[in-house]
């Protein structure tokens, strides 16, 4: 099958947490989001890898053991390397140990390059919601690019 | 009845007559074997033939036959860990030797790199089924471009295959179901299927194979495809044996196959593409004489300097690269000799097995595997010229010496408590009796390997002792 939101999901770094991403692919895939889930432990290339192969259009990263913010640093920059420099970037889950503020957090990581950053309990309809208007937002950016390009060369 | 089975290979037609009795038991009559007649196949293949039966016997036969030594085929993907590294499984898989593998857009060093190899198949694959189309369909414009000669089997995203038929259309283009269609479900079955037929038709054409199929009514098997098939068969019929290894390592190359089943393992966590039951990988530089050379570079860095023989080795490889029909005559030649096997077999099980690293998490260690663990894996399988006729080797030693890579990984090799070895080197020609009767072929298989007992204690050993 051939879906219009394609998202590859995975939990970064040395993180063995498998539940959480198995309930995020249960609710996304009805909601007519495609979810190649990586499971656990997956690595920042591992991720970049996917997404070329399967030419997603997000890739949402998860990370619970509090370990987020040294398993993502460096994340855009490696995917602007690699070709996907507008891919979108979610990041979600318990981020950062210790009482910090959910805003800082989400400063944090949208000043390392994540389009949207979520907390360890959100709405995931809500979740999807905001990412298909995303995909569709930026599909729209990329085929404005496209058109731009088309008359500076016509 | 009579079942007669014929191997056309590089250098030597060999064949054997069996007869299969009524409660399905395969009984060898008799051998035969002939210098390959390269100018017409026919001719070697008659000699044999007529040398295993009588013109009016009745019988079934079986063929097989190796075009020069494996089909080259250069593997084309995306991602070097997924498509690229699935391409090149799927080619072994089929009985090809793969010459290079490529990943993203073809470059033009890339491109003239395979128009000086020119292999016989490329194998164009890159993208999960409605994935990325960008570069099999870049990449099928590169080899338009090109000036190759090559069939090229399509086994990309099924969302390209329109554009790459159109890019490709005037060569030899087959297109069939992804090898990758989802990141978690490798399908190399079309695409192993499509190299065979494509080996088939270019062993058949000319050179008199097709004259032998004229006369008999049957189509050849290329041989790898055959031993390959054999091996599943195997594991299905001869229960016993287990999970085993088997090396068939020959003049050029060293071929491993395994069967085993991955089980999750607690406290394990699996990257990377998941492994098919049956493995097998073909290692080129590794060999007994064409490969010797190649074969010794990798002796020195194994062994290093602790094996003070060393620079001769080097120059027996030489010596018997020149004269591939050398057979080792002294002491010290012999020495030579299972110096090379040993290092082939301890570097190709290296190569084909996956490796494991402990990584502290937060939940404690987590044990991080890629590739087949083959750890628990205690019966190894010999066959092949050096393997079948040397009693006195075993890889026992060489495998048990495997530890951890360069990246200080460990290596999940199997180790050797049972050998058996192939005494005749009938695999092969068993192998193409399988395709008739699998289950008689394997239960003969069995009964035919010898569990190995040297009879003297391995040379290595005495060396290994003196250090």
């Amino acid at each position: 099958m051939e879906t219009k939101f394609r998202v590859v999901l995975g939990v970064i770094g040395a993180d063995c947490h498998a539940v959480g991403n198995k309930i995020i692919k249960s609710v996304l895939e009805p909601l007519g989001i495609d979810v190649i889930n990586l499971g656990v432990m997956v690595s920042q290339d591992e991720f970049i890898d996917a997404a070329i192969e399967t030419n997603a259009d997000a890739i949402l990263v998860s990370s619970i053991y509090g370990h987020g913010e040294i398993d993502c640093v460096g994340f855009r920059g490696r995917c602007v390397e690699r070709g996907l420099e507008d891919i979108i970037l979610y990041v979600g889950g318990n981020l950062v140990i210790g009482k910090v503020d959910f805003e800082d957090v989400e400063k944090l990581f949208k000043n390392m390059g994540f389009d949207r950053v979520f907390p360890p309990s959100v709405d995931l309809e809500e979740v999807a919601k905001l990412l298909k208007a995303d995909i569709v937002k930026q599909a729209a950016i990329r085929a404005e690019a496209d058109f731009l390009e088309v008359r500076l060369a016509g | 009845m009579t079942i007669v089975s014929i191997d056309i290979g590089s250098t030597w037609t060999k064949g054997a007559a069996f007869s299969l009795s009524s409660d399905g038991t395969l009984a060898l009559l008799n051998r035969a074997s002939h210098p390959t007649t390269v100018h017409d196949l026919s001719e070697g293949f008659s000699r044999v033939l007529g040398g295993l039966v009588g013109h009016d016997d009745e019988f079934e036969l079986f063929y097989s036959s190796s075009a020069k030594g494996g089909l080259a085929v250069a593997a084309v993907g995306l991602v070097p860990e997924l498509t690229s590294e699935m391409a090149k499984m799927t080619a072994c898989s089929s009985g090809a030797k793969v010459t290079q593998t490529f990943a993203y857009e073809l470059s033009d060093d890339d491109v003239s790199s395979l128009m000086l190899s020119a292999p016989d198949i490329i194998l164009l694959t890159g993208g999960s089924d409605g994935g990325n189309s960008f570069y099999p369909v870049r990449n099928a414009g590169r080899i338009a471009g090109a000036d190759l000669a090559a069939a090229i089997v399509f086994a990309g995203n099924r969302s390209a295959k329109d554009a790459v038929a159109r890019i490709l259309q005037g060569k030899h283009l087959v297109c069939t179901e992804n090898v990758l269609p989802a990141l978690d479900s490798p399908n190399p079955e079309p695409a192993r299927a499509a190299i065979r037929d494509i080996f088939l038709t270019r062993i058949t054409s000319g050179k008199g194979l097709d004259r032998i199929v004229a006369d008999t009514g049957r189509e050849p098997c290329p041989t790898p495809y055959a031993l390959y098939e054999f091996c599943q068969s195997l594991a299905a019929h001869a229960p016993e044996l287990g999970e085993f290894l088997l090396v068939d390592m020959g003049g050029a190359t060293t071929d491993v196959y395994s069967v085993h089943n991955q089980a999750p393992t607690p406290g394990t966590v699996h990257r990377g593409l998941p492994e098919p039951r049956l493995k097998r990988s073909v290692e080129g530089d590794l060999g007994m004489r064409v490969s010797a050379i190649t074969a010794a570079e990798a002796a020195r860095e194994a062994l290093g300097s602790v094996e003070c023989a060393i620079s001769d080795l080097a120059s027996y490889a030489a010596k018997v690269k020149a004269a591939p029909e050398h057979l080792a005559g002294s002491v010290e030649e012999q020495h030579f000799d299972e110096l090379l096997a040993g290092i082939n077999v301890a570097t190709s099980v290296m190569r084909h097995v996956g490796r494991a690293h402990e990584v502290a998490t937060a939940d404690g260690v987590v044990t991080v595997q890629t590739g087949r663990d083959l750890s628990s894996v205690r019966t190894i399988i010999g066959t092949g010229g050096y393997l079948s006729h040397t009693r006195e080797f075993s890889p026992a030693i060489w495998l048990s010496q495997i530890g951890v890579d360069r990246h200080g990984k460990r290596v999940l090799s199997p180790r050797c408590e049972r050998y058996l070895r192939d005494p005749m080197n009938i695999l092969p020609l068993l192998a193409n009796v399988s395709r008739g009767f699998p289950g008689a072929a394997a239960r003969a298989a069995v009964n035919l390997l010898t569990p190995n007992q040297p009879s003297k204690p391995p040379l290595t050993t005495k060396v290994l002792l003196a250090q």
